[in-house]
């Protein structure tokens, strides 16, 4: 359960969001410059909001009233940013293994397996592809064994045709590893289809909430 | 002067300059991260005092740097209390070079920091890397250019070093003169072949070190 | 354009020699700083005219001279660097005239912790570290000392422990400051020491015979006026006032 309650001045407008987020797979839709990204950034504390708390599982990121800010390294998220920020100067499995902590259960191969990037593992960032880095940074992002897994409009870098093919990856994500997912998207078509549910932005506030009921495929609670 | 009298200052003045610039390092670092990333109060007050030195004319930081360091001095007398002994040794040498070449190496590593995105130091935080790692695993292997650059600017600022030097370490034959001093004294007390051809010596360094520099900024290094 | 016309004539007028008020230049070793100072004020008050100093070690003001730096007079702490203006034709040959006498003295460090310095072989001493001296390869301060330390049979074993300096005020300040154990001055300059206790004064067998020449130079534009001027630094007011730093009037006129 992810808890998001907070109030952030972000350019011309406020953003003051409220909500809890319980399913596996919640998409954060709305327009551009709707402010989505920028609620991403509060949870990964990459942005520190004006007043509010932020609580992932019960644990606080941040509370305005008790003082708790907790910096970036400490809050176990996993973050895949629009354009994907893999290191350029390291090959592939260093970057995978970047967040990687000392005697985890998470190994390399069951990652690399998953996202199936085993081939890319010695190749230098430059020589890949969209589709393949949007993989390696999902593979870099999970292997640090984050509580939740932050995508922010993670097929709008990739072609249509691709996009099907990489839907999968994210399902799989949910399915095997079973951690929750926000992500963030312009397109409708693609938030109705991978969530399970659509919190729609507008402006700064959330404005709406759908997605099918709790028990519906069988997807329980992840979080 | 001798061939050995030659080789010896000149050795004497690579390997103090050398000395200085692998001193700068570590404060110099921290200071240019400082300056490109933090953000705290009297940051501005930090800037200016280390860009005093290059903007002070030498001798001026130099009497600043014996006002401290002299036996009498505040720094002097707890050094002189621990049994070090700096002015008017290869120390008080090392010790112009690195503050005169200081300001011009954190001024060239701040702007290499400065242009690293920060969404490649944002991205390592939420892999769970603190301050301190992305640091040195993330901001400094993207910088490396701007820290090459600003090293050798820093020892050829060393190199040359005289204003400051003369005053803290006088100009010894054998223990603290270098290239940039002895030049000096030499054309003080009229010798002045020794003096030319210590002039040549130099440019020829000067050289070298230009033509290394231009070699390393040339060489493909990492597109960040 | 008119506004540029006027500040040129303006410059020019500010800039101009005015006929008669022109100082005199007078190039001397920097021991000298302080006499000739009041020594010059005396001149003032005698309705002498206006003089301007150039101080420094001689060793460099001979070279300013041979390079062809303005001067009317010259006035060296020693023969060696009269004579490398004389070889180059710089001087009015007929003028030279050896002015004072002076001594060496060795200062020490004021309230030093360890036994005072009271002879020479006391700064054969393991705590006196460093000793500063005029550049002895040309300042002549520098070059009187080593010509004594050598007369005394020390200079091999404390020649590690000099440390050369630009001129004899410099050799001053080193040891008011710390940075030196001791040094050899003039005595002359010892007396003006606040920081610095004097030890002793060099005299017996190895002292040097220390002269100051002084001579005019032979490009002066003001040949008259350093006449004049030098007469009257051989005269008896100037004596005085050189006695009374410590110098040795050599040349007084009656």
């Amino acid at each position: 359960m992810i808890v998001v309650d907070f109030r952030l001045s972000q350019g011309s407008f406020t953003l003051d969001i409220r909500v809890r987020l319980d399913r596996p797979i919640t998409a954060l839709f709305g327009p551009s410059g709707a402010g989505k990204t920028t609620v991403l950034d509060a949870i990964a504390g990459l942005r520190t909001p004006l007043a509010g708390a932020i609580a992932i599982g019960g644990r606080s990121l941040f509370d305005s009233d008790a003082g708790i800010n907790l910096p970036p390294h400490h809050r176990h998220v996993g973050y895949v940013a629009q354009d994907v920020a893999l290191f350029p100067h390291m090959s592939v499995r260093r970057n995978v293994l970047y967040g990687r902590r000392e005697g985890q259960k998470l190994l390399l191969s069951t990652v690399a397996n998953m996202l199936e990037i085993e081939t890319l593992l010695d190749r230098n960032v430059p020589q890949l592809s969209g589709g393949e880095r949007q993989r390696v940074a999902l593979a870099r992002a999970l292997m640090s064994a984050p509580e939740v897994l932050l995508l922010d409009e993670p097929l709008a870098a990739v072609d249509v045709e691709r996009r099907r093919r990489i839907l999968p990856y994210l399902e799989r994500v949910r399915d095997e590893l079973r951690v929750p997912i926000v992500y963030v998207t312009h397109d409708r078509g693609e938030a109705s289809q991978l969530a399970d549910e659509v919190v729609v932005l507008a402006a700064g506030r959330i404005v709406e909430r759908e997605g099918p009921q709790p028990d519906a495929s069988g997807n329980g609670d992840a979080a | 002067m001798r061939g050995m009298q030659i080789w010896e200052i000149t050795s004497f003045t690579i390997a103090t300059a050398a000395f200085a610039t692998l001193l700068m390092l570590p404060p110099g670092l921290l200071l240019a991260w400082l300056l490109a990333r933090g953000r705290f109060h009297g940051r501005l007050l930090v800037d200016t005092a280390v860009s005093l030195p290059l903007v002070m004319p030498p001798v001026a930081t130099g009497l600043v740097l014996l006002f401290l360091v002299a036996p009498r001095g505040p720094l002097g007398r707890l050094l002189t209390e621990a049994g070090v002994d700096i002015v008017f040794t290869w120390k008080a040498v090392v010790l112009a070079m690195a503050v005169m070449g200081l300001p011009l190496f954190v001024r060239t590593v701040r702007a290499g920091i400065e242009q690293v995105d920060r969404r490649y130091e944002a991205a390592a935080a939420t892999l769970g890397a603190g301050p301190l790692r992305v640091f040195f695993t993330v901001t400094l292997p993207l910088s490396r250019p701007a820290v090459l650059a600003g090293a050798v600017l820093g020892f050829a600022r060393a190199l040359g070093e005289f204003g400051a030097t003369v005053m803290i370490a006088g100009s010894i034959p054998g223990s603290t003169r270098t290239l940039a001093v002895a030049i000096y004294s030499f054309a003080e007390t009229g010798r002045d072949t020794d003096a030319a051809l210590l002039v040549g010596v130099s440019a020829a360094i000067a050289f070298v070190a230009l033509a290394l520099a231009n070699w390393i900024s040339s060489r493909p290094g990492v597109r960040a | 354009m008119r506004w540029i016309a006027v500040a040129v004539v303006v410059f020019t007028v500010a800039f101009a020699p005015v006929a008669g008020q022109e100082p005199l230049t007078v190039s001397a070793a920097i021991s000298l700083t302080n006499a000739l100072e009041a020594i010059a004020a005396a001149y003032a008050e005698a309705g002498g005219g206006p003089i301007r100093f150039n101080f420094a070690g001689s060793n460099v003001l001979a070279r300013q001279l041979v390079n062809g730096a303005p001067a009317d007079l010259f006035v060296s702490a020693d023969a060696a660097q009269m004579d490398v203006v004389a070889q180059a034709g710089v001087i009015e040959p007929g003028s030279r005239v050896d002015l004072l006498g002076n001594r060496l003295a060795v200062i020490a460090r004021g309230g030093a912790a360890s036994a005072p310095i009271r002879r020479l072989e006391d700064l054969l001493r393991p705590e006196v570290k460093r000793i500063a001296l005029g550049d002895p390869s040309a300042v002549p301060a520098g070059v009187y000392a080593r010509e004594y330390l050598k007369a005394a049979g020390v200079w091999a074993p404390l020649e590690s422990k000099v440390v050369p300096v630009a001129n004899v005020r410099a050799a001053l300040t080193v040891v008011e400051n710390g940075s030196a154990d001791a040094a050899i001055v003039y005595e002359t300059d010892a007396a003006l020491s606040t920081g610095a206790t004097t030890a002793f004064i060099v005299s017996g067998p190895h002292a040097p015979r220390i002269i100051y020449p002084a001579a005019m130079v032979a490009r002066s534009r003001q040949p008259e006026a350093a006449r004049r001027f030098l007469s009257f630094l051989r005269g008896s007011a100037a004596s005085a006032i050189f006695r009374r730093f410590g110098f040795t009037p050599l040349a007084t006129t009656p």
